[in-house]
């Protein structure tokens, strides 16, 4: 193993449903720069640069890390782009990771946004359907979703009233959440009553369509204390994937998360998550996900998800809080998603969080990845 | 294992296929105030603390993503520092007097006219509105006088929202195995799939290698056109694109003989019956669409629900 790698550095923009101020760049930048004066760094200090957004027809501009590269003062530095649907910010964090623990960069600079309000979002999905395949009658990621949803009811016994308490957690946990843009009290009854849009999914089990974007400075540990006193150590991070149409392959349970959670426990010495994390950041592009995740990640076997949050032991106050800081309810720009859950988990085991500190929290969980099944991944972080 | 067979090109027809997407745009600060005052006749430029002015204007420097220290009116002459021939267009790249950059627009005049150094001048087009196409382009102007650039009154607020779209045509090779099969479905009306290396049950589509074992694939199959929901929702959201009306199912179905799934519609009444009554496991059949079939999923127009 290489070197360890800390989050020094956040920040993200106040996301929004459409924010018609600024470009897609300048909304780029708003996060870099909260993120480099929350490092106490300018960009002269950063080695390398990430750019991760969601596919390219979200927001109609091709190879927008040239744009974003002039916008945030990163010209002449070493800059990749990573793409990866709903998982392109936490893929965008692996590949800086990469880059640290290799020794290849002392500081990595991760930035991920969408601009979601700019292009038709569902059908930009159902682009990435094979197109001789399934692409004619795609739904973009929500048909998809719902019907694999469907079929873990019978299975698994993810009712409506399940997700709807995981919707209704995360949606009251976002109130809290200064960066989100949708607060509203609402109530399990409220989200199972709401118009069905690709039923069993609900219009309360969907998350808003944002604007944002999110970034972290990560460093070694040789750097780290120059920015932060308390940085939180990447302990283990990995992102998996499966094949498409395989036979053999149920979509019951997240395989990909399953493999990826085993690589990273087993890195970072994790044998009960139940009981060994004190706070969960869940990537949920449907309320649906975080039962399925409760299942892949280990918090509880499969078949339990619905008792498990029924029980309470995912609320705030719970012994395993999932998503104090509202997940995708309270904002939802994809590409960015998954550095905004790593910056909600940093802040926690910081004692630093902006929603809901969870007291004591030294030990967080972070998963992010697509709706689209065979891409996903999670990280365990620890102050 | 995998093979490297050895392979010469041959030409072959393509699946066509078209992406078409419209899109609200958000030029930003300076590009929308650019946007604004081009409809008035005004080339506005970001001006930075170096003192150097690019147009149009920029929200941050291209040398060291710094925000402009004032926007400024840049004059309509400049030079011609670069140009070429498209589509028997002329595309020259333009660096207004008193600017730093140049940046591409049509230049109106012949090829055989222009050399790298002269002076040009914007042709306005006063009809074009809130475009960069407000100036139609730049003319030969050999004693434009060298003009400056002037501090700008008053801002407008920025435009908000560009309107634009594209249509992507694409020109997919099939390669062997997509195009027996699609050949199969025009010809024939027939799905067929390829069995796993080590199954009876057909991959479908068909492909060279089994994904679980990574190994050959097998034999050719046809599949039946009937086949078991694997999984279903009922879409009540209409969303850009959508080619059926709701309510309707969406469904992954195995068709009988396959082991793999394949996406398609099912036509509902009502979302309630439907709910209970279309499910995974339920039992359907494909509905092909009538005459000529043309070798894609869609020759198969629906699948119903095979009763009792």
């Amino acid at each position: 193993m290489g070197r360890e790698v800390g989050i020094v550095g956040v920040g993200q923009t106040h996301h929004s449903r459409r924010r018609t101020d600024v470009s897609q760049a300048g909304l780029v930048r708003e996060a870099v720069n909260r993120a480099l004066a929350d490092a106490k760094l300018s960009m002269d200090d950063i080695d390398t640069v990430v750019v991760a957004t969601g596919p390219v027809l979200f927001g109609g501009v091709n190879q927008p890390e040239k744009w974003v590269v002039d916008a945030i003062g990163a010209q002449g530095k070493s800059v990749v782009r990573l793409t990866s649907g709903g998982g392109a910010g936490f893929a965008g964090a692996l590949a800086g990771y990469y880059q640290v623990a290799g020794g290849y960069s002392e500081r990595t600079l991760v930035v991920a946004y969408d601009k979601l309000s700019e292009g038709p979002l569902q059908y930009s999905i159902s682009t990435l359907y094979d197109p001789f395949w399934g692409r004619e009658f795609a739904v973009g990621i929500m048909g998809f979703s719902a019907a694999y949803w469907r079929a873990r009811m019978d299975v698994l016994g993810h009712t409506e009233e399940a997700a709807a308490m995981c919707a209704a957690k995360n949606r009251n946990n976002a109130i809290n959440n200064p960066y989100a843009h949708q607060k509203k009290a609402v109530t399990v009854e409220d989200v199972l009553n709401s118009k069905p849009l690709c039923w069993p999914i609900k219009l309360l089990d969907v998350p808003p369509i944002s604007d944002g974007a999110a970034a972290i400075v990560l460093a070694n540990d040789k750097v780290a204390h120059h920015s932060n006193s308390r940085p939180a150590w990447i302990r283990g991070i990995a992102y998996c994937c499966e094949a498409d149409n395989a036979p053999e392959r149920s979509l019951m349970v997240s395989e990909p998360l399953a493999l990826a959670s085993r690589q990273v426990y087993r890195a970072a010495g994790i044998t009960n998550p139940r009981r060994q994390f004190d706070v969960v950041e869940i990537q949920e592009p449907y309320s649906c996900f975080e039962l399925n995740y409760y299942e892949s990640l280990g918090l509880c076997p499969p078949g339990q998800a619905a008792d498990l949050v029924a029980s309470g032991a995912t609320q705030l106050d719970g012994d395993i809080p999932v998503n104090p800081s509202g997940g995708c309810m309270g904002a939802n720009p994809i590409g960015a998603v998954g550095v905004i859950r790593l910056i909600e988990a940093a802040t926690q085991v910081m004692g630093r969080n902006e929603s809901h500190q969870i007291k004591d929290a030294k030990l967080a969980l972070v998963q992010s990845g697509g709706g689209w099944a065979n891409l996903r991944g999670c990280a365990v972080l620890s102050a | 294992m995998y093979y490297a067979p050895e392979t010469t090109p041959i030409d072959l027809p393509t699946f066509h296929s078209q992406i078409k997407l419209p899109y609200t745009l958000t030029p930003g600060r300076a590009a929308g105030i650019f946007l604004v005052e081009i409809a008035n006749g005004r080339i506005v430029g970001s001006r930075f603390k170096d003192g150097s002015v690019i147009a149009p204007a920029q929200d941050f420097s291209p040398k060291d993503g710094e925000e402009p220290e004032a926007l400024v009116e840049a004059p309509d002459t400049g030079e011609l520092t670069g140009f070429t021939r498209v589509d028997g267009a002329v595309i020259g790249l333009i660096r207004l007097d008193g600017c730093a950059n140049a940046f591409t627009h049509r230049i109106l005049g012949e090829l055989a006219d222009l050399k790298v150094g002269q002076r040009v001048k914007a042709e306005w087009d006063g009809a074009a509105g809130q475009s960069i196409l407000a100036i139609k382009g730049f003319v030969v102007a050999a004693d434009a006088p060298v003009g400056t650039v002037k501090e700008l009154g008053e801002l407008p607020e920025p435009l908000g929202v560009v309107n634009y779209a594209f249509a992507l045509d694409y020109e997919h090779a099939y390669g062997p195995y997509y195009g027996r099969m699609f050949d199969e479905i025009k010809q024939n009306g027939v799905f067929m799939g390829v069995r796993g290396s080590n199954a009876d049950e057909a991959l479908l589509p068909p492909r060279e290698i089994d994904d679980i074992t990574h190994k050959r694939t097998g034999t050719w199959k046809a599949c039946a056109d009937t086949g078991t929901i694997r999984a279903c929702s009922i879409i009540n959201i209409e969303v850009y694109g959508q080619t059926r009306q709701v309510p309707y199912v969406y469904a992954e179905v195995v068709l009988d003989g396959a082991s793999t799934k394949m996406i398609h519609v099912i036509e509902i009444d009502d979302l309630e019956h439907a709910k209970k009554n279309i499910k995974p496991g339920t039992r359907v059949r494909a509905v092909w669409t009538k005459g000529e079939r043309q070798g894609r999923v869609s020759d198969i127009e629906r699948f119903e629900v095979i009763d009792g």
